[in-house]
């Protein structure tokens, strides 16, 4: 397993930090399982991805599946620390269309503050 | 000895070659195999039946197969549909080998009682046969006898068919215990014993009935313990079990068959009991008190269940490894209509030429091309399904299918990857998706193109390399994903060149990327997609390709 999961609360907003690589099998159900378990009590997520070096396509498409159940649950995941091959994937698939991308973590609850106002 | 009478070809009814006779069990497309390894056998639409055919011209309770003396009768138990034999309804009759049996329905389900061509092979009778013909004299000490069957289940190892092992198994144990018969009882997933084959001392099969002891069965595994009688009669104990009193058995053997110690060598198992899982029991009995039973040791009989345990393990194991390689046999037919898929002819146009090729890393992949000419023009599309395997390559079969069909009937292209998206994420087909692209050009270089999260294709015209960025979401992610196509003119000479994330994701044993730039390089200055991919491979140096990659070029002639 290459994939290590934490998760804190800041300001009512639920940080996952992610760190190594999110590829499909045990590290995509790995994120799968964890982020169910967090949404199951939190309502309000960020992916914190600047520890993530490597996301290949399967990986990408758990997280889409996770952020598409957790949207129709009602809660919300927003992203931040995407590296520049991350964001180039996000580009090119045209799913910084349905992804928020933030900056910065303070920039990415300062979002949820701001929604929640 | 019971040998010489086995495995000649005249043999009709149930008494015939190896074990049970077999049912061979035909509804629609699919065969079933069934052993016939009980008395009476059920068929009717009943969940409880032993054959169950799930059809409403099958009666609930619709007919029996009953074995009387080694010979098999099918009886009608009043059904409304009738049970046919070759065709002719019948009441009760005696079943021959190859008869077609047929409940109520016709056609559509039927059965094929014990088919010649079943013959299980006979190496190992054939092999006893041999050794049967070694006169065992009544002075064989124990040891001779313990040797004697060693050597035969030695050889038997190398043959690892379970059935066999049972028969050779039970002729050998009736042939040292001078039993009347024996039973191979084996559990199966749920704890169950069933049995695995009967033999009695003529080498006849038997089948299951109400004259075994199960108590004793029961108390074998359950207490883990070789359970030996030589005289029920003394026993005060027995003398309210059931079978032993209604079927005056006087001698029983029941030994547990364990499974071997991983560990345990052939030496190291001599006499010792290995306390391994159990598997079954091994059950003989005699009705008549045998002095010939009593002097048979103890340690015989428990060196005779290690041996068939380990056998039996073995067997099974090969088992195992049969069934690995029939899938990995699936695999490669998998690959193979894979392979045929992705063999694409391409269509000669007066206006264009168009070349592809698929470099896989593993047998199977989720890349695929494929081009089709209408009047509209010339499509082509270029797929890359996320993940690897048998589920891509599954995933790639369809979506293939559907596009190519859709382009067949001249869809305009917005409306196809718009159906195909509304129907992966219908289906939930389970974070599996593709990036497409699809593009068709006209006789008049006017190029039409949807971009589904796939690499942006590459406009090469006088050497010069364009990246548009029009692009959509990928298929199969997200259902209310909408979708848009772009649109340039593509002059004559002009190239559009087309890659999967392979080409761009090509890394060197430095971890570097092939990337678009370098892509960019190649094409503006080649004619032909070999280049490409001989400088993928100078960049890679002998790096293994960790994803599929495919190229398709087109040239627009005019």
């Amino acid at each position: 397993m290459t994939l290590k999961l934490d998760s804190r609360e800041v300001d009512g907003v639920t940080v996952v930090n992610c760190q190594g690589r999110i590829v499909f099998g045990e590290e995509s159900f790995h994120l799968r399982d964890y982020l169910k378990q967090v949404l199951a009590s939190s309502r309000k997520l960020i992916l914190n991805f600047s520890g993530v070096s490597y996301i290949d396509s399967g990986g990408l498409g758990t997280l889409v599946g996770v952020y598409s159940s957790a949207r129709s649950a009602g809660a919300d995941i927003k992203l931040t620390g995407l590296g520049q091959r991350l964001r180039d994937v996000l580009q090119i698939t045209k799913l910084v269309t349905v992804f928020e991308v933030y900056d910065n973590e303070p920039q990415a609850i300062a979002a949820f503050q701001r929604g929640a106002a | 000895m019971a040998f010489s009478s086995s495995g000649s070809g005249s043999d009709s009814g149930g008494s015939s070659s190896g074990l049970f006779p077999t049912l061979i069990f035909v509804q629609g497309n699919e065969q079933r195999t069934i052993n016939l390894d009980h008395s009476p056998y059920s068929v009717g639409r009943k969940v409880d039946k032993d054959l169950v055919i799930a059809d409403p011209r099958v009666s609930r309770d619709h007919a029996l197969i009953v074995s009387e003396n080694g010979v098999f009768f099918v009886v009608d138990q009043g059904s409304k549909h009738g049970t046919f034999v070759n065709g002719e309804r019948v009441q009760r009759q005696k079943l021959e080998r190859n008869d077609r049996l047929e409940f109520g329905v016709r056609d559509v389900a039927y059965v094929i009682f014990h088919p010649l061509h079943m013959q299980s092979s006979n190496t190992a009778r054939e092999f006893l046969s041999q050794i049967s013909g070694i006169h065992i004299s009544t002075e064989t000490t124990d040891l001779e006898k313990l040797t004697l069957f060693l050597e035969a289940a030695r050889k038997l190892n190398t043959i690892g068919v379970l059935d066999e092992i049972f028969v050779t198994l039970l002729d050998a144990t009736l042939k040292l215990t001078r039993a009347e018969r024996g039973y191979v009882f084996m559990k199966n997933e749920d704890g169950n014993l069933r049995l695995a084959a009967g033999r009695n001392s003529k080498g006849e099969p038997l089948l299951d009935d109400k004259t075994i002891s199960h108590s004793i069965l029961d108390e074998t595994l359950k207490s883990n313990s070789e359970f030996v009688i030589t005289d029920t009669s003394q026993s005060l104990d027995l003398a309210g079990r059931q079978s032993i009193v209604a079927y005056d058995l006087r001698t029983v053997i029941c030994i547990p068959l364990r499974k071997p110690q991983v560990q345990a060598t052939r030496d190291a198992q001599g006499g010792a009991t290995g306390s391994g899982e159990v598997m079954g029991a091994l059950y003989v009995d005699s009705r008549f008190a045998s002095r010939d039973i009593s002097s048979v040791s103890n340690e015989i009989l428990q060196a005779i269940a290690i041996e068939a345990a380990s056998l039996i393990e073995n067997a099974r194991l090969v088992q195992t490894e049969e069934a690995a390689r029939r899938y990995q046999q699936e695999l490669s037919i998998a690959a193979g209509i894979q392979q045929r898929l992705m063999a694409v002819t391409i269509p000669e146009v007066p206006f264009a030429r168009l070349a592809g090729r698929n470099l896989s890393c593993k047998e199977i992949g989720g890349d695929f091309f494929d081009a089709v000419n209408t009047e509209d023009g010339l499509a082509i599309v270029l797929a890359d399904v996320s993940g690897k395997g048998v589920s891509a390559a599954l995933l790639a079969s369809t979506l293939q299918g559907m596009i190519y069909s859709q382009l067949t009937a001249r869809m305009p292209l917005v409306e196809i990857v718009t159906a195909v998206n509304r129907f992966f994420t219908h289906k939930h087909i389970g974070e599996k998706y593709a990036t497409v692209i699809v593009a068709r050009i006209h006789p008049d270089g006017e190029l039409e193109y949807v971009n589904c999260g796939h690499v942006p294709p590459l406009l090469v015209s006088n050497q010069s390399v364009n990246r548009p960025t029009h692009g959509n979401l990928p298929v199969g992610l997200l259902k209310d994903a909408t979708y848009e196509s772009d649109r340039c003119r593509m002059k004559p000479g002009d190239r559009l060149v087309l890659v999967t994330d392979g080409v761009t994701e090509a890394e060197n044993a430095r971890g570097d990327f092939f990337e678009d730039s370098r892509l960019e390089i190649v094409a503006a200055k080649s004619h032909s997609l070999e280049d490409i991919f001989t400088a993928v491979a100078d960049f890679c140096s002998g790096t293994p390709l960790s994803d599929d990659c495919t190229v398709v070029d087109l040239l627009y002639t005019g």
